[in-house]
């Protein structure tokens, strides 16, 4: 008969409405976000929680690319690919990997790798990021992008017995007929891209654009396709400002992922020893980075010195040669040869160098005017860039192809009496 | 896409009017078998590829017409303008006052660099006027003089100055009694440049044509015009749109691209032909009935039996399940298979020629090329590929 207390935070008190709130925010933020209640179930285990979050868990760990092919994969599929792509990221806990593979249990695991995603980066504003509705006609200025993501898996077939070399020729025939094919639509979309800005100056209310742009284009020709644009841009907004709600709020959801964390079971002694897969540098690596940064700096001192001293030499050699008239296309020459040796190595030496470079894609906006614009890049300029760029890669190749001709050559000569016919000119 | 057309010689202008001609009346064709949206769809995905809008109405042809004697081309340009429907551009031509008298040596090493410039400012005008350029078409003969050589020179241009344009070259094969007595010569320099430098060299056949005028379309004199206009009909056949249930337009844009990309990846199998059914004459057409799986399996078996004509052949063979687009347009069937028997044929000719080589005889002729800068060595190169070519298809 004596009262009870209630041993209840008041802070808690305060925040129990906020809790459902901000989770909701959170999963309007995230696609495919489930409702609270499964993440209040997660909390206490229940298997009918698990599966929505294993879907959860796979939109947000598979490849942007790959979404609508993904999309029907089976739920043992997904459950596969999300345990390998959270060991690689080097999630921690080993009960996740030894969930079982039909997603039926395991909503508190899954509960805590959401969390343990959403603790290491802005995970939602990422997102908004790539599904952000391109209004203007984007162009990608660097190859990030293409190397970044490979493209969809594909599986991965033995050949059975050996394979007719022919064949492969076929395929390869084949991807450089498509590249082709790829270059001549490329080509097109320029021209049309081009025909677009030119009709349409001055219709832009935004004065700095000044013409509009395909998508912009598209709405006024075809009212039916500018309301799902709109309605494209009103779910943007929706997420965002979900994504604001729960950074308002996200500190009562950590509060309680404590309280998850601490309902766990603990962990088996074993797993503190088992290996994390990040990638560590080793302690004496450091003193070699030291080491490789003094070398670095005796070469170039020594570099300095040659080519000065080859300077001095060249200047005595040549005396007052090198002035008439005939030697000036000669030297023009020299010069822009050498421009673009230059260019290429530095292109070569600043590729770890992020803010320099142009990265990611571009409005493509044209003007008449030459007003240098702090953050515009000018067509030109990219396309100085890329021709360095693919001269470096095409000496590249060039190499590599001598290499492979004089491999071939010595294989030739050491079957005396063998007589090669090299294939017609691929 | 469009695609930019180039007449080479007497034969390639002769044919290339007809074939334009062809294009233009099948997308103009008044018999109705479609609904009027389907066919104003299909008559603007005709329209961008081989003409080219103007402003009084009247669509010009996107071809450039090459020869050194103006004869021809007068006569094409006339008749062009004359129907009044289509024509060519007015200065889309090029030709010498005098002829060479059919030397293919002349042709590629004297005529060809001579006129280079010009020819390629043309070719490059009409590129120009393309919004989109899907690739070149060359018509020529094989075994001409002055047309052949100039045409393998043109198309090393080509590959040079647009390397990443397809190009498909259509070839006649002259008939096996041979007209020009150098012939074999010219045609094995002729195929052995283009095989370097063309993406696909589609063949036809002088003889094969022929027959078909004679037997299956009852013509008693059968002219050059006749025999141009079967083959156009063909050619026609393989260019028009072909319809698909995806894109936007319902026809697939890239024509050339489609083509080589399923026949000719392999850089050493660049042969084809055209099998076509039916082949009878306009007017016996109202009195036929077709059947889909009647004309196909029709079609199979000319490929099993490497016939060109589709008589007597009458074996009970089912027809493949073959997911071939359907044409949105009269029952002119196309099937463009990796074949067999243009292998045939040239090894048959090989062999003709190899033993023409070993002749004395016909070594004489050789200072007609070499007085031109066509060396032996050049010949033994040309031999050389094709025998890699005809081992290649051998070995299949």
């Amino acid at each position: 008969m004596g009262r009870r207390r209630r041993l209840v935070d008041p802070a808690a008190e305060a925040g129990a409405g906020a809790l459902p709130k901000v989770i909701a925010a959170l999963s309007r933020s995230l696609p495919a976000g489930p409702s609270p209640e499964i993440f209040r179930r997660a909390k206490f285990d229940r298997p009918e929680a698990a599966p929505a979050l294993w879907q959860l868990l796979f939109r947000l760990l598979s490849p942007r690319s790959a979404d609508g092919a993904s999309a029907s994969l089976a739920l043992e599929a997904q459950v596969c690919l999300v345990k390998s792509a959270l060991r690689s990221q080097g999630y921690p806990r080993l009960v996740l990997a030894q969930l079982p593979e039909d997603g039926s249990r395991g909503s508190r695991e899954l509960l805590l790798a959401l969390s343990w995603l959403l603790a290491r980066g802005p995970l939602p504003e990422q997102l908004l990021a790539q599904a952000h509705v391109q209004l203007g006609d984007e162009i990608p200025v660097c190859e990030c992008e293409a190397l970044a993501s490979p493209g969809p898996r594909v599986p991965h077939v033995e050949a059975e017995g050996p394979v007719d070399i022919r064949c492969v020729q076929w395929l390869m025939g084949r991807l450089r007929f498509r590249w082709r094919c790829l270059i001549a639509s490329q080509q097109e979309q320029c021209t049309l891209l081009s025909k677009i800005h030119l009709y349409t100056r001055g219709c832009h209310s935004d004065q700095r654009l000044g013409h509009l742009s395909v998508a912009e284009t598209e709405m006024l020709r075809d009212p039916e396709g500018g309301q799902q644009l709109l309605r494209r841009l009103e779910r943007e907004n929706t997420g965002l400002e979900a994504a604001l709600e729960w950074r308002r709020g996200e500190l009562v959801f950590w509060r309680w992922m404590d309280t998850v964390l601490g309902a766990c079971p603990p962990e088996a002694p074993a797993a503190a020893t088992q290996p994390t897969f990040l990638p560590r540098i080793a302690e004496r690596g450091l003193g070699r980075l030291e080491l490789a940064a003094r070398e670095l700096r005796a070469l170039q001192e020594e570099l300095c010195e040659a080519t000065g001293r080859r300077r001095a030499a060249w200047e005595a050699r040549v005396g007052g040669q090198g002035r008439g008239p005939q030697w000036s296309s000669a030297r023009q020459a020299l010069q822009k040869a050498v421009e673009q040796e230059l260019a290429a190595l530095r292109w070569a030496w600043e590729q770890d160098r992020g803010p320099a470079r142009p990265h990611g894609p571009h409005r493509l906006v044209r003007c008449e005017d030459e007003a240098p614009g702090g953050q515009h890049l000018r067509a030109a300029e990219v396309i100085q860039a890329l021709r360095s760029q693919e001269a470096c890669l095409e000496a590249a190749l060039r190499r590599l192809q001598g290499q492979c001709r004089q491999e071939l050559a010595r294989l030739a000569g050491a079957l005396p009496g063998l007589i090669w016919i090299l294939p017609p000119r691929c | 896409m469009s695609i930019v057309t180039v007449q080479l010689g007497q034969c390639g202008n002769q044919i290339g009017f007809e074939v334009f001609d062809t294009l233009f009346s099948d997308s103009h064709s008044s018999q109705g078998l479609c609904s009027k949206r389907e066919n104003e769809a299909y008559r603007a995905s005709c329209k961008e590829r081989f003409f080219n809008e103007e402003e009084n109405g009247v669509p010009i042809a996107r071809a450039v017409l090459v020869d050194m004697e103006p004869k021809v081309i007068n006569q094409t340009l006339s008749k062009a303008a004359q129907s009044g429907r289509w024509k060519y551009g007015q200065h889309a031509y090029f030709c010498q006052k005098q002829g060479s008298g059919n030397n293919w040596a002349y042709g590629y090493s004297v005529h060809g660099p001579r006129h280079e410039e010009s020819i390629m400012n043309l070719i490059q005008k009409e590129v120009e006027k393309c919004d989109s350029l899907s690739g070149f078409f060359i018509i020529m003969s094989m075994a001409g003089g002055t047309g052949s050589g100039i045409g393998a020179f043109v198309t090393q241009n080509l590959q040079d100055q647009y390397a990443h344009s397809l190009k498909m070259n259509q070839i006649i094969w002259p008939y096996g009694t041979g007209e020009v007595i150098v012939q074999n010569y010219n045609s094995i320099l002729t195929l052995s440049h283009l095989y370097r430098s063309s993406d696909a060299l589609l063949v036809h056949e002088n003889d094969a044509v022929h027959k078909i005028c004679a037997k299956l379309m009852n013509i008693k004199q059968i002219s050059f015009s006749d025999i141009n206009q079967v083959l156009a009909h063909q050619l026609g056949s393989v260019f028009q749109p072909v319809y698909c249930a995806e894109g936007s337009f319902h026809y697939r844009r890239n024509p050339l691209g489609d083509l080589m990309e399923n026949l000719v990846p392999h850089p050493e199998f660049k042969m084809l032909g055209v099998r076509n059914i039916p082949q009878m004459s306009e007017n016996s057409l109202a009195y036929s009935t077709f059947t889909w799986a009647g004309l196909l399996k029709h079609l199979r078996q000319m490929l099993i039996s490497h016939a060109k004509m589709e008589e007597g052949i009458d074996w009970q063979v089912r027809p493949p399940l073959s997911g071939l687009p359907p044409l949105g347009k009269m029952p002119l069937n196309k099937e463009l298979h990796f074949n067999t028997s243009i292998a045939n044929l040239v090894i048959l000719r090989g062999k003709d020629v190899q033993s023409a080589d070993l002749g004395k005889k016909l070594r004489a002729y050789l200072h007609q090329y070499t007085k031109f800068g066509i060396e032996e060595e050049d010949f033994l190169d040309s031999f050389t590929l094709l025998e890699q070519v005809v081992a290649s298809y051998y070995n299949l």
